[in-house]
């Protein structure tokens, strides 16, 4: 063994055990789901023929999948982008010095702190037709005469579930960039008052180019989360109803649990890493290329 | 091996765990520590896992656990009471991670995907005639499957409906409606009254077996002779419409896909709600929440025939158990008289045994008279592989006609297309 390579030998022997750690805990996973997905799979996991690629073509011939899968989008979109401008401007104002601005930040906090299926149980009984507070605020000022059936169509349940969820994730988003903001130095402030920059323009030239970055961050960190997100869906609507608030991890868990069909939803969960990485790899592309000069 | 001993209440995942454990130590043991082996086997414990019906359900088998133990030292009962929404998930799990419990409730409609894998044991070899001769014969039928009892009936119901006296006598009904014409005419009734006509359900399990009643009494069917499905007929066409008249005209509460079966017996409790169809356990709900509540239960609705919903859930044997023969004795234990009388009293389910039957609480009981006398008539949900696809395929299909998404006809049709798809695999 010559004496480069006994140096390139230490370091690898070094971080062996946990490489192997990570790709047993990794790739044991993803192997016994591989193996479900182009395997016939009774609803008790027992593996029977060789299925070769007829899970993925059955999934792909059901109308609801296809429908599931735009519906993510949408969801993932809106739950996102929708969280990233409620979020600006909140960090923007817990960044400033006010009396209270503790108390404010622990506020804003607060979602963060209770469970996702707890916030989705008080949520879903705020939006309760009979004696839902949501119901009886809107009456008691006037604005409806009768009670609305929010979660009995899509058309009404799948924004208010989007809403929910925007509010869940405010507070990971705000944490985010008030560490973002925190890292900006207040001297190019200073600089740009002297050659006579507004508040807007400092915000459009300095703040967001800045804290660009972490907008990055928390839009992947966020895409992965609210795509892969199960409990506000299935706990207010479980799918329905005819499947219309249905996105593709609830849409799995029936699959699996209800309908006993593990390798057609194992196939879906493969569907839904692709998407993933396709989504992952395209934006962490364009935010390289973009951040060059 | 003390050390890997679990408490009765631990969950079952942790007990997944510790039996992967055991199972590694036993192996050991094979091996060499082979004196240790005798002190393993000694005492029996029988894993038993249970549907939570109502707040009654887990004590009254903790009670019965403790009873059998008396009685037969060295043996333990362990029970898991497991929430209906996540039974199946829970032994899902349970069975693919290879501890699967002694012996488990199930809805008999998964019993044949139980018994086509291999994981229900025959209980033929186990029963004597006159065990066999306790039951009712209707209600062990559903249990069995290729010549060969898998499933004994636990728990019975039937379907009627319950109506609200005081707004069905205002509106004309004092007996109740007979026939569908006589619901819509009460209905209409009723919405002038400002309460709910008739109670539709639109929403979680069973939304699609609250519109089977209405198929059946058109004379309907689920399943044809050719093994496809056949609810996509005139009949079932004539059931959604009619719902869907009643939507529309208002005659059922508003946002019916807001509503599940429990939503629906809240508002019937609350006196809001005209007719519901439902279970006899409403009846003891009412009378533990609603106590003033006046009201009478008629058969179901008819449009040209008579017909209702029986159900059936079944206690079964698991193949892997080591116990069978403790788990036995407990299931013929549980089967017993007075075992069997406080359980359907606690529950209000129908009796499924000759002895009970015959107890005077069930012979002078005239409401669940009614569902009893209802039975002759009775459909089961069809014992076929992949139930659930059906089921899930005409509740999308009903949903969206309630939404107004779709018209009967073609909701059907393309039910049915699914669902004969889903069928085939």
């Amino acid at each position: 063994m010559t004496a480069s390579a006994r140096r390139a030998f230490a370091p690898r022997m070094l971080i062996a055990p946990s490489f192997v750690l990570a790709l047993f805990i990794i790739a044991y996973p993803f192997f016994d789901i591989a193996r479900m997905s182009v395997y016939h799979v009774s609803r008790f996991g027992i593996l029977g023929g060789f299925a070769g690629l007829a899970n993925f073509r059955r999934i792909f011939a059901d109308p609801v999948f296809i429908a599931t899968v735009w519906r993510t989008l949408v969801w993932t979109g809106a739950v996102v982008s929708g969280t990233i401008l409620v979020s600006l401007p909140v960090s923007l104002v817990l960044n400033e010095n006010f009396h209270g601005q503790g108390l404010a930040r622990t506020l804003v906090m607060l979602p963060w702190s209770v469970s996702l299926t707890m916030s989705a149980i008080v949520w879903l009984w705020s939006f309760d037709a009979n004696h839902g507070m949501i119901n009886a605020t809107l009456q008691s000022i006037g604005v409806l005469r009768q009670p609305v059936q929010w979660m009995a169509r899509a058309s009404t349940a799948f924004p208010i579930e989007i809403l929910v969820g925007i509010l869940v994730s405010v507070p990971f988003v705000v944490t985010i960039f008030l560490g973002g903001l925190s890292s900006i130095p207040s001297d190019i402030y200073e600089a740009a008052r002297i050659d006579g920059a507004g508040r807007v323009q400092q915000f459009w030239r300095l703040t967001l180019p800045l804290l660009r970055p972490f907008i990055s961050l928390a839009v992947v960190l966020n895409v992965i989360y609210v795509f892969n997100s199960f409990p506000i869906i299935w706990v207010m609507t479980q799918g329905g109803p005819a499947e219309g608030t249905q996105i593709l991890v609830t849409y799995l868990y029936e699959l699996a649990f209800r309908l006993g069909r593990p390798g057609e939803a194992a196939a879906v969960s493969l569907a839904m890493l692709a998407i993933l990485m396709v989504f992952t790899t395209i934006y962490v592309r364009m935010q390289m290329r973009s951040a060059e000069p | 091996m003390r050390i890997l001993a679990l408490p009765p209440e631990a969950p079952p995942m942790l007990r997944r765990l510790t039996s992967g454990l055991r199972r590694a130590a036993l192996g050991a043991g094979a091996l060499g520590v082979a004196a240790f082996a005798p002190q393993i086997a000694r005492a029996a414990t029988v894993h038993v896992t249970v549907a939570y019906y109502s707040a009654a359900t887990g004590p009254y088998f903790k009670q019965m656990a403790a009873a059998f133990e008396k009685t037969h030292p060295g043996t333990t009962i362990k029970i898991d009471v497991v929430n209906w929404n996540n039974l199946q998930q829970v032994l899902q799990t349970d069975v693919s991670g290879g501890v699967p419990p002694d012996i488990s409730i199930i809805g008999t409609r998964w019993l044949l995907s139980f018994v086509k894998d291999g994981i229900a044991e025959p209980l033929d070899s186990f029963m004597t005639p006159a065990f066999r001769n306790r039951f009712i014969p209707v209600f062990l039928k559903p249990g069995e499957i290729g010549g060969k009892v898998y499933g004994l009936p636990i728990a019975a119901s039937a379907r009627a409906l319950f109506y609200n006296k005081t707004l069905l006598t205002k509106a004309g009904f004092p007996n109740g409606p007979k026939t569908w014409n006589d619901v819509i005419a009460a209905a209409k009734k009723i919405k002038a009254m400002g309460a709910y006509g008739f109670g539709l359900q639109g929403k979680e399990i069973e939304t699609d077996v609250y519109w089977y009643y209405a198929l059946w009494s058109y004379g309907g069917h689920l399943m044809g002779a050719n093994g496809k499905v056949a609810f996509d007929s005139a009949a079932g066409v004539k059931a959604l419409t009619l719902y869907k008249t009643m939507v529309d005209q208002g005659l059922t509460e508003p946002g019916v896909t807001n509503y599940t079966r429990e939503d629906l017996q809240n508002l019937f409790k609350q006196g809001r709600l005209g007719m519901v169809i439902t279970a006899p356990f409403l009846i003891g709900q009412i009378a533990k929440e609603a106590p003033k509540l006046a009201y009478g239960i008629v058969p179901v609705p008819t449009g040209t025939v008579q017909s209702t919903y029986a159900v059936t859930d079944s206690i079964v044997m698991f193949k892997a158990s080591k116990v069978k023969k403790q788990a036995w004795q407990f299931l013929d234990f549980l089967f017993t008289k007075d075992n069997r009388v406080l359980f359907n009293k606690n529950e209000g389910f129908l009796p499924t045994t000759r002895a009970v039957a015959a107890d005077p609480y069930f012979q002078d009981n005239k409401q669940l008279q009614v569902f009893v006398n209802l039975l002759p008539k009775a459909h089961f949900a069809p014992v076929i592989r992949g139930w659930e696809n059906v089921a899930k395929a005409v509740i999308d299909a009903v949903q969206s006609v309630y939404l107004g998404k779709a018209q009967p006809a073609a909701a059907l049709k393309t039910a049915a297309t699914s669902a004969d798809r889903a069928l085939a695999q």
